[in-house]
């Protein structure tokens, strides 16, 4: 017991200082950390999760008017770094970096934002607008893609009722 | 140079920093204590210092979201500091409200009744982000001087 306040200091006296160099030198910032959002737009469905479960109220879908898409914000100024979004996303579109740098001047307030276009794709019977959805996530859904998925893969949900009711041997009436 | 540039640039060597509590529940509190007090970020390095009286003060931190009940007390203890001084709002709380935003006791965000100069959000923010604000706010000091 006495003896192990001596290899306490002979660490210290190897490891030298224990102060961060940080701001005259690199800081050390682990791989988990939780610091400012990203989004993929190629890969988010724009069910909304991330903004129910936000609990800074810091994420924002708009519907845009030409029904192109959504456009999708999150204001670092009012998020927690919570990982709720990331925890809950279906597709890993919004995840958190590990980057903390986040000190800005009070001009640049409103600009502390992420903004991503999130488009909708369109039906290729109907050309209607639906939400896009990541093959990755279909593949989760539908499993092995095959020839006849890979057609459905494509159609809004309403068409997509109608084909599969077609292969079953149904007859729809228009 | 004149006797005023050299005076100024051996001024700027050591602002004093401050604290004001604005509600807050703490966090940002400890990560402040926690860049000051231990020598791991030790903000003392920057030449600041923590002090006691608003009357001492050059850089003023304010944490919390300026809740309707310390609003007055704020804008009383910010009117002791004395200018030049440089306001660096810490944590998403006095920015924008933070998860208190639209609260009944919190009415106002921090920048609608004092100038603030740097922000650093986070909930906490990290003591290496805290200690990225107060060298932003030490240049913009620097300029005021």
């Amino acid at each position: 017991m006495v003896l192990s306040i001596f290899k306490v200091l002979w660490n210290n006296l190897k490891q030298g200082p224990s102060t961060d160099p940080f701001p005259f030198g690199e800081t050390f910032t682990p791989a988990r950390l939780r610091g400012k959002v990203t989004i993929d737009p190629d890969s988010c469905v724009g069910c909304g999760v991330c903004a129910t479960v936000c609990a800074g109220n810091a994420i924002k879908h708009v519907e845009r008017e030409d029904g192109s898409g959504k456009d999708f914000y999150v204001w670092h100024n009012t998020c927690t770094f919570c990982g709720m979004c990331q925890h809950y996303c279906p597709t890993k579109a919004i995840r958190l970096t590990n980057d903390w740098s986040t000190a800005h001047c009070n001009e640049d307030k409103y600009k502390m934002k992420e903004q991503e276009f999130v488009a909708y794709a369109r039906c290729t019977e109907c050309n209607q607008a639906m939400p896009n959805m990541p093959h990755a996530m279909l593949d989760h859904i539908y499993g092995t893609p095959t020839k006849e998925l890979e057609t459905i893969y494509g159609l809004c949900p309403e068409c997509r009722r109608q084909k599969s009711a077609q292969q079953f041997g149904a007859h729809i009436h228009d | 140079m004149s006797i005023i540039d050299s005076i100024k640039s051996k001024a700027v060597r050591s602002p004093w920093l401050y604290r004001i509590n604005a509600g807050s529940c703490n966090g940002c509190d400890v990560e402040l204590a926690t860049t000051a007090l231990i020598p791991r970020y030790d903000v003392e390095r920057l030449g600041c210092k923590y002090c006691g009286s608003p009357k001492h003060a050059d850089i003023v931190l304010i944490t919390g979201p300026v809740t309707a009940m310390v609003k007055d007390k704020v804008l009383r203890v910010y009117e002791e500091i004395p200018e030049p001084k440089v306001t660096v709002a810490v944590g998403i709380c006095p920015i924008s409200g933070g998860v208190f935003r639209g609260s009944y006791s919190v009415p106002i965000m921090l920048d609608d009744i004092i100038p603030v100069d740097v922000n650093v959000p986070g909930c906490p923010p990290r003591p290496q982000a805290i200690l990225e604000g107060v060298a932003m706010a030490l240049d913009i000091w620097k300029t005021r001087i």
